[in-house]
Formats: C-alpha cells, sequence, structure tokens
C-alpha cells in the first residue's frame, strides 16, 4: 500500500485514481463493453468524471485540516471498539434519520427554511442519482414486447412492468417529480434571499447566491425540455437539450466547489454523538474553576491536540488549559487578567474597592491623596 | 418638516425598504434621542436605531430604552374599550362604554355634588395631555378633585426649589455642561440604573479629572465609581447636608460675595448648622467622619460643582427639607446660575418635568400657576373662557385622594397614565379604595394592576401612536413624533376627553380636532407664568434641538442656564433654609430592626406594566428580592437565594434573599417595579410630607423572619 | 476603515443595553451574542461587558473540524456557517476567552459580528453605539492611541507614580482590532 501511495504525488490523486478506474470499470460493464454508449451525452459523462475528482480531491483536502483529521482520527478508533458498538450504531441512525433525511434541525429554524431546504435537498439528490445512472448507463429501460417494460441495471435485466402502470408513471417521471421539488424549493430560496434583509448582512453572491441561480436554470431547462416534448410536439427540442447540457456540465463541475461541498461532509455529523456524547444532551466533564460540567474529556483532549498541533499556547502558569474552564470561567480569567486582578483581595465587611480611579483597571487602587488637596495648593 | 432629523456627517443604518422616523423614549426623564424604524409599506414597526446626534444623549440608550419600541404592538395591548361585567371585562364598543361613564358621571354628581367625581393623572405623557388631564377634571368635570403621580415623584423636589430658588426647573443648567465640571455631589441618586444614559457624561468629567461624592446607603454602580461613597442610613440626608455646610462655613469654603448679594438668612442658616459638627454627623447618618471631612474638603475645593439628588432623598417625609438644603450647598459655594455648575434633580417619569408644571397638581394651573391666587385663576379661567367663579378650589394630594375615598367624598376615579395599585404606598389601603368606588375608569393600554380595578378600561394609544412635546430633566421641551397609526380602536387621551366632555356638556371647551389646537391653547395658558411656554412651537423644537423653557416670546432664545441674574423669588434672592435633625417617620424598633428602602432596577421602570410586559427585560430581572449585607444574612441564618419575610407595620410579603456586601449591614433594599403580592409598596409607609404630600417610600422599619 | 472597539471593563455599569441592542442587530436572530457579567456580585456591583476579540488567527475557526468560521476581508470573524456546522461545539472550548454561543436546538453557534452589516458602512455596532457608560467605545486606532497616552499623562497629574516593574497597569486594555 504504501509503495503504491509512493508513486503517486500525493494520496488525494491516489484516490483519485481509483475513483476513475471504479467509474470507467463500472461504465464499461454497464454499456456492454462500450458498445451501447451515448456519444450524444458525452458532455455528461466528463462532467461527471470531475465531478468524481473533485469530490475526492476536495474531501481529501479537507481530512488534511488537523481539526478534521483529529476527529475523524477518534471516530475510526471509536468505530473499532467492539465495546461501543451499540452506541455507534445508535449515532449513526440518529444522525442518517434525524441531522441527514428528516433535517429536523433546519425546521426547527423555522419551518419555511425546513421546507425550502429539504426540497432542494432531496430533489437535488434524486436528481444527482437519476442523472448518474441514466449517464453511465447503470440503468435503463428496456421495451421486452409492446406490453412490458424492463428495467435493466448494470446491464443485469430486473424487474419488469406494465408501460401504462402506474410504477411505470412512477419511474419514467421520477426526474420531472425531483425536478419540481427543486424548483419548489429554489423559488422559495430565492424569495428569502430577496425579502429577508437579515440574510444579506454576510450573504456573498458568488457563494450564496450563484448555486441557487445555477440550480434554477438546470432545473427549468430540464423541465421545459420535458414539456417540449411532452406538450409542444418536440419544439424547440434540440436547443433546449444543448442548453440543458450545459448548465448541467457547470452544475456538476462547480459542485465540489463551492456551496454545495456540504452535502457530502454532513455523514460527519454522525461523530457528535458517536465521539462526544458521553451521556445524551449532557456535559460530563467539570470546569477546574467552579466545577460546572461544560463538556467530556474526549472532546477537551481532542481540542488541546488540535489546538497544540497548530501552535496555539493557552497553557496557563498552573500547568492547566485555557480549554479546562468552561467558557463562564474562561471570561471572567481574560477580565481578571486584564483588570491586574487574578487574585482579588477579599474585603471584609465592605466591598471590595473597585474604583480604582478610573485611569487604570485594578482593585483597590485608589487616587493618590495628594490628588485631592492639589487645588487648595493651587488656589493659595 | 422631516420626520427623520439628523445632522449633515452622521451616518445611520438605513435598511431598504424602511425609514427612519426621530424621536425620544417614552420612559424617563432623560428622554433619550432615538429613531424608529418602520416598514414603509406596511408601516408596521421594525425596530429601533440610535439618534447619534441627539445631543443630550449621543445615540446611547439603557436596555429599556432600546427595547422600548416593543411595546407598541405588542401582543397584550387593549385594543377594545373594556366593560366589567360579573367581574369580568368583556369588549365593548365606544359608544358603551362612554354611555356608561356618562350615566354615572352624572348620577353621582347629582346625587353627590360635582366633586364626587376626580381625575388621577400620570406624567409619562406629553405635555399637551398633561395640560389637558387638569381642565378635564376642572372644566370638563367641575371638579377640585384632580392630582398626579408625581406626588410620588418628584413633588419634593418642586416644593423645595420653589421655596429656595422660586422656581422649580429639574435642572439649572443644560445636561452637556456636565463635562466640564469639577466636582458631583450626588445623593439619592442611583444614576447607573435609572438614568444611565447620564453615566457618560460624568465619565467624560472624570476622564478630565472630576470627582464625584455620592451619598447612598447601598454602594450601587454610581456609588461604586465614586471617590467618597457616603454610605449614610436611610432618612438622614437632611443631617448629611446640614453636616456638609458644617463644614464648607468652617473651613472657608463659601462663596461670601455671592451669598450675600444672591442669598437671604444665610445667618440663620449659620446658627442652624451649628450643632452639626463631624462627630454629630457621624453618629446620626453612620457614615465615618473621615469620609465626611473628605468629602467637603473635595466639595468645597471644586471651583465648579453640581449637587445632584433624586428619589433617594425627595421620597422622604422629609424630602422638601433635605432639597433646600442640598440646593443650599450649592448656593454657599455660590455655583447656580454659572456655567458647568448649579443643582439637578434626576426627573423620574418621562415628562415629570413638564407634567408637573400644567396643572395636573391639586392646586396648581398651567405655567407653574397657582389656583389659591385670584390673579393666576382669572387668567387662566380666561384661557379656558370660564368664568374664574367657575374654577374649583384646591383638591387634595394623590395619596390623600384615598383617605377621600374612605369618606365617602369622592365616589369616581378615573386614572389617566397612571398604576397606583402598585406605586402608591401602603398597597392594601389603595386597593381598599379602588375596591369602595361606585364607578372607577382607567384610561390605559396594557391592563395594568389598577386597570383590573376599574369598571371600565378605555385603550389609548401609546408614545409612539400619537405627537407632542414634553420636558426632559433638563427643562428641554422636546417633540416626540407619530410613527404609526393607533393600533385597533385605541384612541389618544385628548380624544377621550374630548369625548367625555362632550356627553358632560363642555363641548365649547373642549372639542379639540389636532394636537396642534392643543399645543397653541396651551402655550397661551403658560404665557406669563413662571414655566412659560408661549414663545415654543413645534418647528423652532425641530431646529434649535429643543427649546428650554422660560422662553416667553418666539424671538426669546431660551433658558438653558437658570437663575443667571436672580432668582425668582419675590425679591430676587434664594431662601436659605433652617432645618434642624428630625427623624424619619419610622425608626428602627426592637420589634422592626432593620431599614427597609426601596428603588430601581435598571431593566424596568416605574410600576413595570410596561417593562415587564418585554421579554429580553422580563428575563433578566423577572421578579423583585431583597438585597443584603452577609452579616446581616448570618444573623437570621439566611444564604443566598433564601425566602425571607418582610413585615412592616402595615403587611408582609415574602422575597428571595440576595447577598452582597455593596449594602449598608443594617438595611435591605427591595426593587419596587411588580404588583400584586409582589409590590413592596405594601411595606412602604405613606407617611407625608407636610409640604409636598409626597410619602415616605424611601425609609421604614421592617421585621425579617426566614421562611 | 482603521477601527477598533475599546473596551473599559471598570467603566461597566451592568445595565445590559448592549446585549438588548445586539438582539436588535441585522442577523442576529434576537439573540444576543455578547455578554455582561458580574465579577462577583457577594464582593461588588462591579460587571464587566465581553465580546469577541476577532482574532487575526482565531482559535476557533482552527478547531472547527468543518471548516465552518469564515474570516471577511475587514477581519471579522463570523458565526459558522450554518450549511457546514456540524454542531460539535470543538469552537466554544477552543476559543480562549469562551466567546462562541451554541444553540443546541437548531444545532449551529453564533457569535459576535461586530454588526458586519453596520460596521462595513463604518457606523458603530449596536452595542458601542448605546453602551450608556461608554465602557464599550468603536473608535479610530489613533484616537485609541491618544487615549491611552492621555490616561498615563492624567495618572501622573493624579499622583500615581508607575514604575518600570508595574507601568502595564497604569495602562487601560484595548482590542477587538477591526483592521488590518
Amino acid at each position: 500500500m504504501e509503495r503504491l501511495e509512493r508513486s503517486f504525488y500525493s494520496k488525494a490523486s491516489m484516490y483519485s485514481f481509483v475513483v476513475v478506474l471504479i467509474l470507467f470499470f463500472l461504465l464499461w460493464i454497464a454499456t456492454g463493453q462500450f458498445s451501447k454508449m451515448k456519444w450524444a451525452s458525452s458532455g455528461y459523462i466528463i462532467s461527471s468524471f470531475i465531478f468524481f475528482i473533485g469530490i475526492t480531491v476536495r474531501i481529501c483536502a479537507w481530512l488534511i485540516r488537523p481539526a478534521t483529521h483529529q476527529v475523524m482520527k477518534r471516530s475510526l478508533k471509536n468505530l473499532r471498539k467492539k465495546s461501543r458498538k451499540k452506541r455507534n450504531v445508535r449515532a449513526m441512525l440518529k444522525t442518517a434519520v434525524d441531522n441527514i433525511i428528516l433535517q429536523k434541525f433546519i425546521f426547527k429554524r423555522g419551518w419555511y427554511r425546513g421546507l425550502q431546504h429539504f426540497f432542494i435537498a432531496w430533489g437535488c439528490l434524486l436528481s444527482l442519482a437519476i442523472t448518474f445512472g441514466l449517464v453511465f448507463n447503470w440503468f435503463y429501460f428496456d421495451l421486452v414486447d409492446p406490453q412490458t417494460y424492463q428495467i435493466i441495471v448494470l446491464s443485469i435485466p430486473t424487474i419488469t412492468m406494465h408501460p401504462d402502470g402506474f410504477l411505470a408513471f412512477i419511474s419514467y417521471n421520477a426526474l420531472n417529480f425531483s425536478s419540481i421539488m427543486l424548483l419548489v424549493g429554489l423559488i422559495m430560496a430565492i424569495s428569502r434571499r430577496i425579502n429577508n434583509h437579515d440574510t444579506k448582512v454576510t450573504q456573498r453572491a458568488e457563494f450564496d447566491l450563484f448555486p441557487l441561480y445555477l440550480l434554477l436554470a438546470v432545473t427549468v431547462s430540464g423541465l421545459l425540455l420535458t414539456l417540449s416534448y411532452k406538450f409542444l410536439g418536440g419544439f424547440m427540442h434540440s436547443p433546449m437539450a444543448l442548453v440543458h447540457q450545459a448548465t448541467v456540465v457547470i452544475f456538476l463541475v462547480y459542485f465540489p466547489f463551492g456551496k454545495l461541498f456540504h452535502l457530502p461532509i454532513r455523514p460527519m455529523a454522525t461523530s457528535v454523538p458517536m465521539n462526544y456524547w458521553e451521556e445524551e444532551g449532557a456535559d460530563t466533564r467539570p470546569c477546574k474553576k467552579c466545577g460546572d460540567t461544560y463538556s467530556n474529556d474526549d472532546q477537551i483532549a481532542d481540542v488541546k491536540e488540535i489546538l497544540g498541533q497548530q501552535a496555539f499556547d493557552l497553557q496557563m502558569e498552573d500547568g492547566t488549559y485555557l480549554s479546562d474552564y468552561c467558557p463562564a470561567c474562561r471570561r471572567r480569567i481574560r477580565v481578571m487578567t486584564h483588570l491586574n486582578m487574578d487574585a482579588p483581595i477579599q474585603g471584609a465587611g465592605e466591598p471590595v474597592m473597585t474604583n480604582n480611579g478610573i485611569h487604570m483597571p485594578g482593585f483597590g487602587r485608589e487616587r493618590d491623596e495628594s490628588f485631592y488637596n492639589k487645588k487648595e495648593t493651587e488656589e493659595s | 418638516m422631516s420626520e427623520f432629523i439628523v445632522k449633515k456627517d452622521v451616518k445611520n443604518l438605513h435598511h431598504e425598504g424602511e425609514k427612519l422616523i426621530s424621536t425620544h423614549c417614552c420612559y424617563c426623564g432623560m428622554q433619550c434621542g432615538m429613531h424608529i424604524r418602520v416598514n414603509e409599506k406596511t408601516g408596521a414597526i421594525a425596530g429601533v436605531e440610535p439618534r447619534y446626534d441627539w445631543p443630550v444623549t449621543l445615540g446611547k440608550m439603557c436596555p429599556k430604552g432600546v427595547t422600548a419600541y416593543q411595546t407598541i404592538d405588542h401582543e397584550e395591548r387593549i385594543t377594545k374599550p373594556l366593560i366589567k361585567k360579573d367581574g369580568q371585562f368583556v369588549e365593548a364598543s365606544w359608544e358603551e362604554a362612554l354611555d356608561l361613564i356618562e350615566k354615572n358621571y352624572k348620577r353621582l354628581q347629582a346625587d353627590y355634588g360635582k366633586d364626587a367625581l376626580s381625575v388621577f393623572g400620570g406624567v409619562s405623557m406629553t405635555n399637551e395631555k398633561c395640560y389637558l388631564v387638569g381642565k378635564y377634571a376642572r372644566v370638563g368635570l367641575g371638579t377640585r378633585f384632580v392630582d398626579y403621580n408625581g406626588r410620588f415623584c418628584m413633588s419634593s423636589a418642586a416644593g423645595g426649589f420653589m421655596k429656595t430658588l422660586g422656581t422649580d426647573r429639574g435642572s439649572t443648567l443644560p445636561w452637556p455642561e456636565l463635562e466640564h465640571t469639577d466636582c458631583f455631589f450626588m445623593s439619592g441618586t442611583n444614576t447607573a440604573e435609572c438614568h444611565p444614559t447620564t453615566i457618560q457624561w460624568l465619565w467624560k468629567a472624570r476622564d478630565k479629572g472630576a470627582k464625584m461624592i455620592v451619598a447612598d446607603p447601598r454602594e450601587t454602580p454610581t456609588a461604586r465609581i465614586a471617590d467618597v461613597h457616603l454610605d449614610l442610613k436611610a432618612g438622614t440626608d437632611s443631617a448629611l447636608a446640614n453636616g456638609m455646610m458644617h463644614l464648607l462655613i468652617r473651613e472657608g469654603y463659601v462663596d461670601h460675595e455671592y451669598v450675600s448679594e444672591r442669598c437671604n438668612n444665610y445667618e440663620d442658616l449659620k446658627k442652624s448648622v451649628e450643632p452639626f459638627t463631624p462627630a454629630y454627623t457621624a453618629e446620626i447618618t453612620g457614615v465615618s467622619e473621615e469620609k465626611i471631612l473628605k468629602a467637603a474638603h473635595i466639595y468645597g475645593q471644586s471651583p465648579r460643582s453640581v449637587v445632584m439628588f433624586a428619589r433617594g432623598v425627595e421620597q422622604q417625609a422629609k424630602g422638601v427639607d433635605n432639597v433646600t438644603l442640598y440646593t443650599s450647598m450649592a448656593l454657599l459655594r455660590g455655583q447656580i446660575g454659572k456655567f458647568a455648575a448649579g443643582v439637578a434633580t434626576f426627573t423620574g417619569q418621562g415628562n415629570g418635568q413638564g407634567g408637573r408644571e400644567h396643572g395636573q397638581k391639586s392646586d396648581a394651573l398651567p405655567g407653574y400657576r397657582k389656583i389659591d391666587n385670584p390673579e393666576h385663576v382669572k387668567y387662566v379661567s380666561s384661557v379656558w373662557g370660564i368664568e374664574p367663579e367657575e374654577m374649583p378650589k384646591a383638591g387634595v394630594s394623590a395619596y390623600e385622594m384615598f383617605d377621600e375615598i374612605q369618606r365617602g367624598n369622592i365616589r369616581s376615579m378615573h386614572v389617566i397614565c397612571s398604576n397606583p395599585a402598585v406605586s402608591a404606598p401602603n398597597n392594601e389601603y389603595i386597593w381598599d379604595g379602588f375596591n369602595k368606588l361606585d364607578f372607577m375608569v382607567v384610561s390605559d393600554f396594557f391592563l395594568s394592576e389598577t386597570a383590573e380595578f376599574a369598571d371600565v378600561v378605555l385603550p389609548v394609544t401609546s408614545w409612539a401612536e400619537d405627537e407632542g412635546t414634553t420636558t426632559n430633566l433638563e427643562g428641554r421641551v422636546i417633540r416626540i413624533r407619530k410613527v404609526k397609526d393607533p393600533i385597533g380602536e385605541s384612541q389618544p387621551d385628548w380624544e377621550i376627553i374630548n369625548r367625555i366632555t362632550e356627553r358632560m356638556g363642555k363641548k365649547e371647551h373642549f372639542g379639540y380636532e389636532n394636537v396642534q389646537q392643543i399645543f397653541d391653547e396651551f402655550r397661551l395658558a403658560t404665557k406669563g407664568g413662571k414655566a412659560d411656554y408661549y414663545g415654543i412651537t413645534y418647528d423652532r423644537i425641530d431646529n434649535e434641538e429643543g427649546v428650554f423653557w422660560p422662553c416667553p416670546s418666539e424671538d426669546h432664545p431660551g433658558t438653558p442656564t437658570m437663575f443667571k441674574e436672580k432668582f425668582d423669588t419675590p425679591d430676587g434672592k434664594a431662601n436659605l433654609p433652617s432645618v434642624p435633625w428630625h427623624e424619619p417617620d419610622e425608626v428602627p424598633t426592637d420589634e422592626y430592626p432593620v431599614t427597609l428602602t426601596t428603588g430601581r432596577v435598571v431593566f424596568h421602570y416605574l410600576s413595570g406594566t410596561q417593562t415587564r410586559r418585554i421579554s429580553f427585560l422580563n428575563e433578566k430581572c423577572p421578579e423583585p428580592f431583597v438585597e443584603m449585607h452577609p452579616e446581616m444574612a448570618s444573623q437570621y441564618n439566611l444564604s443566598d437565594g433564601d425566602e425571607v419575610k418582610l413585615t412592616t407595620k402595615r403587611s408582609s410579603m415574602k422575597l428571595d434573599v440576595k447577598l452582597t456586601k455593596a449594602i449598608r449591614s443594617d438595611h435591605v433594599f427591595v426593587p419596587y417595579h411588580w404588583g400584586k403580592e409582589l409590590s413592596v409598596n405594601l411595606l412602604t409607609n405613606p407617611a407625608l410630607d407636610p409640604t409636598s404630600r409626597m410619602p415616605e417610600f424611601k425609609v421604614c422599619a421592617v421585621k425579617i423572619e426566614k421562611v | 476603515m482603521n477601527k477598533v472597539m475599546y473596551l473599559e471593563f471598570e467603566r461597566c455599569i451592568g445595565c445590559r443595553a448592549c446585549q438588548a441592542a445586539c438582539r436588535e442587530c441585522g442577523d442576529h436572530d434576537g439573540k444576543e451574542r455578547n455578554y455582561v457579567e458580574y465579577v462577583d456580585f457577594m464582593e461588588s456591583r462591579q460587571t464587566y461587558p465581553m465580546m469577541c476579540m476577532q482574532c487575526t488567527d482565531p482559535a476557533c475557526a482552527r478547531v472547527c473540524p468543518a471548516n465552518a468560521i469564515q474570516i471577511t476581508e475587514e477581519g471579522v470573524v463570523l458565526s459558522a456557517m450554518e450549511e457546514k456546522c456540524i454542531g460539535c461545539r470543538n469552537c466554544t472550548f477552543g476559543c480562549p476567552f469562551g466567546i462562541p454561543k451554541f444553540d443546541f436546538e437548531e444545532n449551529k453557534m453564533y457569535k459576535c459580528d461586530m454588526c458586519y452589516d453596520r460596521t462595513q458602512h463604518d457606523i458603530s455596532p449596536m452595542c458601542a453605539s448605546v453602551c450608556p457608560s461608554d465602557a464599550i467605545r468603536f473608535i479610530d486606532f489613533e484616537e485609541m492611541q491618544e487615549l491611552r497616552r492621555r490616561r498615563t499623562q492624567l495618572n501622573l497629574v493624579e499622583g500615581k507614580k508607575p514604575t518600570e516593574q508595574d507601568k502595564w497597569q497604569y495602562v487601560p486594555e484595548f482590542f477587538g482590532v477591526y483592521s488590518d
């Protein structure tokens, strides 16, 4: 393995190479040794290759970051532990259902945003799946006899169905359904971006708006194609097909490098319940100062490790680290240091003297007596 | 004139589709400038934007100010008249409500005479409305019983200033001058919590070396930054002031030229402060001798000083005496009428200054005229279009109105913009009074604790739904703008007064069509009075960043600094007082061994009717507490958060303990912004000041028991 | 733009206007991002305001496994990007000053962005705009330098004589640089 790795410039290029190989292999099977290649859709094929290479490279680059690396390291370690098996499975299931399939946390930010994201996310995922399937010929429909359609998956014949049946209607129009979902979600998202001023504060057009409009172009041109051959007798079909292909190509090439890249990294959310929830929803590690729980041991160890790797020296004089304290105590430590009040003198019955003469910070530093008598000498 | 006033080069954030409307905060006397953000299409309130160029506050706001706009469209606003049927409020039409009011008012006046009705006003509303309340009672209803919640707020300051200086204007100097002051002597004022936006001026002065002396039983956030904190016992202000003046005289800090030219009774004063040696003062006040000496030296040596005080000094049975004494401290140093020097009280309510000048008081008429002065009555009668004989005689003060209820003289009350069920002392007596009334009307925009006693509740507009003027704590007359149309069926107070007086057959004296009409009549009514607003117009206010009264004519520049040449007393000289030491009405005894004092927290305003409904403010301070020194706590075996029962001669209540060393160990403190069983005014002492009729909220004797 | 946030803790009067104002700011979603806390209420009423220092190399961004914390070209460290944040809370533990807040319900981190919609137009952030005691200020870098010099001079006027050992105790702190 190491020798294999050394024959590449980097891990990223190695993985990309492997991914390309696999894709070719699948394509080879699916198209009956390239005999059924649809050359007209070669734009789709090329951009899909770029898509997969891009995703691979980006994920590799992302895993190299110390913070990501540390989390993945702990996740892999925990995954291997037999004793944590139950917890791991539960964490994965919970994340998959709550976080990825239902996207509950986005609905908590408002039903509008939840619905909008749900439509876009599932519209996108379905469309992508169907597109790749068709492009690589991983599945297609075959007419067995005039009354029977058959779905062929990777050149293996599977289920058959009646061409006017419900199943056929669903599978034939799947892409249309997904694009209508997308369209609704996109319109919701774009109108939110237009009407809600708050979104404009940190919004960047090229980052937040471009993907929306790009997706809109893909969706609309795709739906127009359907419209054209179903209802308009193929009117403007071939120029539309070209436009659609162009938008899809741009979309696929853009995907790994823009905002949409958050999709492939979302599964890492599993690591949170898997690694850091000693008890569900509760903290277990007490603060060194006030004793309130604020985190868990593993996570603080990870944070220290990540900071250490990046040469953040957050160790205090007594050997503790700032991350050993809860956020509130860390704030207090900072203020005390600024006020030179690391160890405030406790007044017995009186309140602690915090009037320090405004001009410098610190407990108990009063104005010099001579200051008050100054005017007297000046006046006399 | 544009609704958005901004100076050149001042940048504000304008959101797309929104406009800004310049106005002022609805709460305390600082009247901080602000712009309200309004959606251009829908007219809905969108938020607040700082008004960086308002000269008094420079865009600063306290948390109440920042969230003030949230009261306007609040979900608990009353939007329709409410009539109580079988103990339950039901929504009614305006006609039904007015019919009921007319029927009852006419019946009561026929049965018991004109004075059976009464009006209880408030000063958290515009000058126009405050002026109308007095006219409404005297002309519209023809009753002599009218008074207002300023009796619980600033009437002692008014009385003291009147006595000493001849005119009561809260501050003799404009606020921005504070920056140039050398010394602040502040007593009974927790400025940092009650008038937070003043603090910037104090810091500006301190940055130049100014000193601060703060007298307060607690080490408040204000006292914390003082050079000398005089931690006096509550109710001993007159001794402290006498002691300070003793030292001013002994140490030769008196400005003899000023005193002999501009003050009367100096020799009498000298004699009366003679006994107040530092030792004697220390004995009474509980402040150490050295602190008193240090404070006297600092104060005496400062070339420009301001004496400031607030409710801590005024809400006592000898509030007027305290005010005269503290004012005399400034007089002895020759400070009043000069640059960056003088005397000031922090007006508690939004329009406490303007509201108390214009005839809501039982014995006062607009422009600080007096109802027992035939000349004054004649003038105001001519403005109001009535015969002088028709003018009712003086009534009684706010708390004493409840005595009249108990005696059966007052049978009905119309409470406008006030919540005495929380804010009056000895709450149970007040509640009993409300229950005894035959008929009670309340105008408010939230269902306050007082409104719950009413037979009819009339929905009024909030501050942002009507225009007008207010007078801030400096005496600067400023403009409140209408930001949006009234919610639901609510109406401005002046419109309600129009409609009630119409039914009482007084339409020719009222029938106002807009606020400008009222303002013009009100200017005329104040013309020639001490508080002369005649020269002030809306346009001048906009162009000149507010106008200081007195301003007798339109070409008069207004009067930022008072008493430059002479005082407003008949002989033009200030009257120095001679006040011997009197104990507070209640002193600690074996049975009630602890002194209870009350006050505000920064998150709430007065009776809390508005602020308790704002989520941010309520989150930060949801309920009252009792602040206690750990030394006292250990005597009762209490720790932080324990529940205690406080009992005075009047009533008792239960509260949680909050421990801090920043309070005298023989005092406890409770904030007063809550109603019903959480109201500390269940406990407070209604002993009244002989002149101002101000109850002694700040001192009473209390018993503590662990629950 | 060359402005700094200038904090003087001891000026704080604990009114929490900055927090109320923070909720008013665009994109703050009605949640305050700053803190006002008592040093120790038993001992004193001293409070202090606390907000993000907008580090040039922020630890919070460094410990984020999702690379969700971005820095604008002006140097403002933004809240975690909602689409990337996986809700691990590493940022709240990594920050040496305890600044980032975390919303468990909505699964996102939020923090002070110096009212980005205001400061990018050179308008003072809401907290500094309203702070009644000037404990929080948004001022020019030069003004800050001048303030520090004047402070040092006033100390001398007031009879306090810093020595070589403790001179730093006589200079107030500033931070939150909004410039480069």
